[in-house]
């Protein structure tokens, strides 16, 4: 019962809509106990003789009168009580949407996607079946239950309804027995499935390769394999899901039993006439369905409170990365100054970056380059605000940058990653992402920016090809080039290329440095690589090593020092690492 | 690639439910006899609901009316409705469990059937066809089909309720049983209008609850690029807009359903029994009426309507299972069928000689991407192929590695046609180093054994230290035991590279065929792969792409492609003398660094 106390808030706000879906649901308890009292009472009109037609037409207009209202009542209470679970079910899905949009780095290293989507989908279910499901048994139960059995025991006989009734509380425990052991069973079907589907998705990803060493049968029988165990899981299910219906039937057969010998019993020694017999078995069949849903009730309760408990404790999670308390109004531009002591990523002991220190006069490049694991992201991520916790400072135009509001200092910075996410939607929408009104030709100059456009006329779709998920219809090297078109749609004050050249040819890669250098000349841009061709142009050039910057300078400078970067310099022109030549992955 | 159309988008006829069932009968045929017994059951339980009203009708018009009936008749009347109540358990419990099994196989043998049947599709279905909605054809649409099959017995239940119920009122007073089908044409009425409101509400509801979960999904993938944009606010009203969508839908539905199911049942119901009170009342005004036949005739009714909400319901989902049924029968019935062999293929490959004779290719008959295409590889000798995208580099290893059949020309492995060889012959003795090393989740001897269990541990550790990736494998904690996770995701690219090439060499071909990696591997770890490479070259006969015309200087035969035609052919020396598309390509990549 706990999951209504914590839904309170939403019952409280659709006060009026509950009031009345309940109300509704009452009435229809109560004029339910009208048919079989008409018909028991006819049957005894009928069995004496004593019907007339007068009688007959009153009976009629009753039943039939109670039949129209009745109808109405039951649409009222289901479109009330149906219809207010989608409002609760609408407003937390929103919320938890609002919060997905708002959560830090962290939060999304803790929850892997397919934990959030659960809680978005399933366990919202789960939560709308209380407000559903769960209102309506309870009240119905309640009073079409109690009601019943008054009915019963005034109409009838009271100590034939005691009788009757005994087994009927074993319907609440099969209900809930067999719930739980429908849950397992059926939890243990979904994971057998949802391995199955992972087999199968890797499997056909790596078709080419399955093929290339020709193990179609070994994969055949590996499938078979995950495939009899879905089976396996599919007979618990069905097994469980076939004892409903006969354990039902054999519980309400010891009523019928009771009432038989115990009924029979009253009416032979007169204590009940035939006709309250009649009423009397009309009623208990009433009385199956509150029962069995008592014990629904139970599961649908801890099911509820579960899932709830699961979405409040996402919904708690806070973000790491705050607005400034008096945020500056400065514009974002300008110089930019890395300060940086010491940085590590929460839970982790490693220190992922020491001693940074540089700056970057506005309008200049900055080029950094370094191992895989060097600290050349994690300073990106410093920059964009995906982690606080750092000692030292990053300031833009003399303002610690953590003291800008969010909205003023991120949307004056364009980060393009090496893999950067496209929507499953337009390629011009893809690149009016972060301006969504401009005009078709600020998307075509930016695309012509990034060395695209021509790429995309020669689509038959043009800028209304749609990407397909993950942009998967698109070559890695036209991703890379979407990216940064949307990035410089927005002409950011500063521009952070982020190993986002790879999988560029080395001509287009020229051709695109080319045209930065030119537009952006007032504005900042960070390029980070792993060719030196694309930052050896930079005014400034920082190479790390383990978290710290191990040299520094121009091209020039760095050649003369002859350190890893002039060594991997050499290595790269000398063709172990030539550049691309052509071709895109 | 076109948008995947919704599944709630098509629309089948009637006929084409007809097909769609046909088609897919071949898969449950295997368990008929679950089939027909659920049947037998189906019948026997609901001719078993139409005995117990008539055994209450039995004792109250024949011995309840007597007050001299013995207590014995009561204990008697009661352990008969028992033991018929308990038979009705038994065959309530059959019904359900042998249906429920028989479409479970019925589901499983399909999958398995399709599966199958994917495998000897050829590569090109692979590249036309994204892997994410072959996979749902696999899982959620054979999943999808039986379930409707599975709805397919609760109609069958529902409907021989329906007859048995109607039988057994009009053999307890056809005069009313016959006044009742006055209700006929208002419950065909709604059932017609039912069915047509709620497949379009239904399936509205059902694209709109796709689109929000496929919009969370997304949103949470590129969630970087949303909060680096500052577009949170933007996605969250888009969001809005989609999820009341949806609850309007939602709520139209349930309107949709209060107006004509169970509430309407119930109102029928009701009015059934002012019928049957009537007529039974104003019949006893001058005949007998036992009170035993009131209460049966009026269970009889209460049968008749319970079910008809569920028939109702389950017929609306009837569409979802069709729709399934029709991609997964495309499916079946796909015949881009990999290449095929001669009719009895023999031979071995010992010596690693290729040979292209003429060979012209297209992957759609019209436009060829090679053109005539020939060139000779000795034993132990490496040819590259170089040129730009598009220019048949793919394409000739494509034809090589018989993913895609050519048109015409030969291609000779020992001077004997490639068509002529097992395939399996030629999986094993063709080392195909793919561009992407996609790895499978298990640990690292497993991807580098693959499912091939005849390779020993010793053997996996040989190619290991051949390509020289044992020195990362062994700092992992576990070594080859190292658990690889999907997609190899805690390996760097060049650790994947290196365990892809030694998936390659621990088969040991007599051929190799590299598709060389552009993958954004550091320079540290390209050394290594560069020398892995040449040690695999080593006295194998070696066909390479390459993009990068520095690691191929020292191919016997350098073929430049452009259009599916070789422009020029030489050895490196050659070709810069030649001051041709060689030259010029080999210049500009030297200019870039």
């Amino acid at each position: 019962m706990d999951i209504f106390r914590k839904l309170t808030w939403f019952f409280k706000e659709q006060k009026a809509m509950y009031i009345r879906g309940l109300l509704a649901l009452m009435m229809t308890a109560f004029l339910n106990m009208i048919p079989p009292f008409l018909i028991g009472y006819t049957v005894n009109q009928i069995v004496a003789h004593s019907l007339t037609p007068m009688k007959l037409a009153l009976i009629l207009l009753g039943v039939g009168a109670e039949a129209v209202t009745l109808y109405a009542f039951r649409y009222i209470w289901a479109v009330h009580i149906w219809g207010g679970a989608t409002y609760l079910e609408r407003k937390l899905r929103q919320r938890l949407y609002m919060h997905f949009m708002h959560m830090d780095t962290k939060f999304y290293q803790t929850y892997r996607t397919g934990d959030l989507m659960t809680r978005a989908t399933n366990d919202l279910i789960q939560i709308r079946q209380v407000a559903g499901m769960g209102i309506l048994t309870l009240v119905d139960s309640l009073t079409t239950g109690t009601v019943t059995i008054i009915t019963m025991a005034f109409v009838v006989d009271w100590r034939l309804t005691l009788v009757a009734i005994l087994p009927f509380p074993l319907l609440a425990v099969m209900s809930i027995k067999l719930g739980h052991r429908m849950h397992n069973a059926f939890g243990d079907q979904q994971r057998a499935f949802s391995k199955l589907s992972d087999k199968v998705q890797e499997s056909l990803s790596g078709m080419k390769a399955i093929k290339t060493l020709g193990q179609e049968a070994q994969d055949i029988e590996d499938f078979n394999a995950h495939n009899k165990a879905l089976m396996q899981a599919y007979k618990k299910v069905e097994f469980v899901g076939a004892l409903y219906d006969p354990l039902t039937t054999m519980i309400i057969v010891l009523a019928y039993v009771a009432t038989i010998i115990y009924g029979g019993w009253l009416v032979l020694h007169q204590q009940i006439n035939i006709g309250q017999l009649v009423s009397f078995i009309a009623y208990l069949s009433m009385l199956i369905w509150p029962m069995f849903a008592i014990g629904q009730l139970f599961n649908i309760i801890e099911r509820g409170n579960a899932s709830y408990d699961r979405v409040m404790n996402i919904l708690d999670n806070e973000t790491h990365i705050k607005e400034a308390e008096n945020p500056v109004m400065l514009p974002a531009q300008g110089d930019l100054h890395f300060a940086i002591k010491q940085f590590q990523y929460p839970d982790d002991a490693e220190i992922a970056l020491q001693d940074i220190d540089v700056t970057i006069k506005a309008g200049h490049t900055l080029g950094i380059v370094g191992q895989v694991g060097a600290g050349k992201t994690s300073l990106l991520k410093l920059l964009l605000r995906q982690y606080d916790n750092y000692e030292g400072v990053i300031t833009l135009n003399g303002e610690d940058i953590r003291q800008f509001p969010q909205d003023t200092y991120l949307r004056s910075i364009g980060y393009v990653p090496q893999e950067g996410f496209l929507f499953s939607t337009s390629i011009k929408e893809n690149i009016r992402f972060a301006r969504p009104d401009a005009s078709d030709e600020q998307v075509h100059a930016a695309a012509q920016k990034a060395a695209f456009h021509d790429d995309i006329m020669n689509m038959p779709d043009g800028y209304e090809t749609e990407v397909g998920e993950h942009g998967i219809s698109l070559s890695g090297g036209q991703r890379q080039r979407l990216a940064i078109a949307r990035a410089l749609l927005i002409n950011p004050e500063i521009l952070i290329l982020d190993d986002s050249l790879s999988a560029v040819d080395a001509r287009t890669e020229a051709a695109i440095l080319a045209v930065l250098k030119r537009d952006r000349a007032n504005k900042t841009t960070i390029i980070s690589a792993h060719r030196m061709s694309s930052v050896m142009n930079a005014e400034n050039i920082i190479v790390f090593d383990h978290g710290q910057i191990k040299e520094r300078g121009t091209h020039a400078d760095l050649l003369a020092k002859n350190g890893w970067y002039a060594m991997i310099y050499q290595q790269q022109q000398h063709g172990m690492d030539a550049t691309i030549q052509g071709g895109e992955a | 690639m076109a948008k995947e159309q919704s599944i709630w988008a098509e629309k089948l006829t009637f006929k084409d439910q007809v097909k769609v069932i046909r088609g897919l009968l071949p898969f449950a045929k295997p368990y008929k006899w679950y089939f027909f017994s659920a049947i037998v059951a189906i019948g026997v339980v609901s001719a078993i609901n139409v005995l117990l009203p008539r055994i209450l009708q039995e004792f109250m018009n024949k011995y309840l009316g007597h007050l001299d009936t013995k207590f014995q008749v009561l204990i008697i009347f009661a352990a008969v409705y028992f033991g018929v109540s308990l038979l009705k358990a038994v065959f309530q419990f059959l019904q359900e469990y042998l249906y429920g099994l028989g479409g479970a196989y019925a589901e499983v043998n399909t999958r398995e059937q399709l599966y199958r049947h994917i495998h000897t599709l050829g590569m090109r279905y692979f590249d036309q066809n994204p892997a994410g909605s072959i996979l749902s054809r696999v899982t959620n649409d054979t999943q999808a089909l039986f379930e409707v099959w599975r709805l397919f017995m609760l109609v069958l239940m529902g409907t021989f309720g329906l007859v048995a119920s109607y039988y057994a009122m009009f053999v307890t007073n056809a005069k009313i049983a016959l006044a009742l089908l006055i209700f006929l044409p208002f419950l065909f009425g709604a059932v017609f209008y039912y069915q047509r409101v709620s497949s379009k509400v239904y399936g509205g509801m059902r694209e709109k609850l796709s689109q929000l979960n496929a919009k969370i999904a997304e949103s949470i993938n590129g969630i970087n690029v949303i909060q680096q944009f500052r577009q949170e606010m933007r996605m969250g009203k888009d969001f809005a807009v989609t999820n009341d969508e949806y609850q309007m839908a939602r709520i139209r539905m349930i309107k949709t359903e209060s107006l004509l199911l169970n509430p309407l049942m119930n109102l029928f119901n009701g009015l059934g029994i002012v019928i049957i009170l009537g007529m039974f009342g104003w019949h006893s005004m001058d005949a007998a009426v036992a009170a035993g036949t009131v209460y049966a005739f009026i269970s009889y009714l209460n049968n008749f309507f319970a079910p008809m909400s569920e028939i109702m319901q389950e017929l609306a989902l009837f569409q979802d299972g069709s729709v399934a049924g029709v991609r997964v029968l495309r499916i079946l019935e796909n015949q881009e069928l990999a290449p095929a062999q001669v009719a009895h293929p023999h031979g071995e490959i010992t010596q690693g000689k290729i040979e292209f004779k003429n060979v012209t290719f297209s992957y759609d008959g019209v436009h060829p991407i090679l053109k005539n295409l020939s060139f000779t590889a000795l034993p132990g000798q490496t040819i590259a192929l170089v040129g730009h995208t598009g220019s048949g580099k793919s394409s000739t290893i494509n034809a090589l590695m018989r993913f895609y059949d050519f048109q015409e020309g030969q291609i000779l492995i020992d001077d004997q046609d490639i068509r002529e060889y097992p395939i399996a012959e030629i999986r094993k003795k063709l080392g195909l180093v793919l561009q992407e090393s996609f790895m499978f989740y298990g640990d690292v001897s497993s991807n580098i054994r693959m499912f091939n269990q005849d390779i020993t541990d010793e053997q996996v550790k040989a190619a290991a230290e051949f390509v020289q990736a044992s020195r990362f494998i062994e700092e992992l904690p576990k070594k080859y035991a190292e658990p690889v996770i999907e997609h190899g995701a805690t390996f760097s690219a060049g650790e994947k590279q290196l365990l892809n090439f030694a998936r390659t060499i621990v088969t040991n071909p007599k051929i190799l065929v590299l598709d060389e990696a552009t993958a954004n591997i550091d320079t540290e770890t390209e050394v290594t792969i560069q020398k892995a490479l040449a040690k695999m070259r080593n006295n194998r006969t070696t066909i390479a792409i390459a993009h990068r015309l520095s690691t191929i200087e020292d191919a016997n035969l350098i073929l430049v492609l452009d259009q599916g035609e070789v422009i020029e052919r030489g050895t490196h020396a050659e070709l810069l003398a030649l001051n041709g598309k060689y030259k010029e390509m080999y210049d500009l990549q030297g200019k870039e660094v």
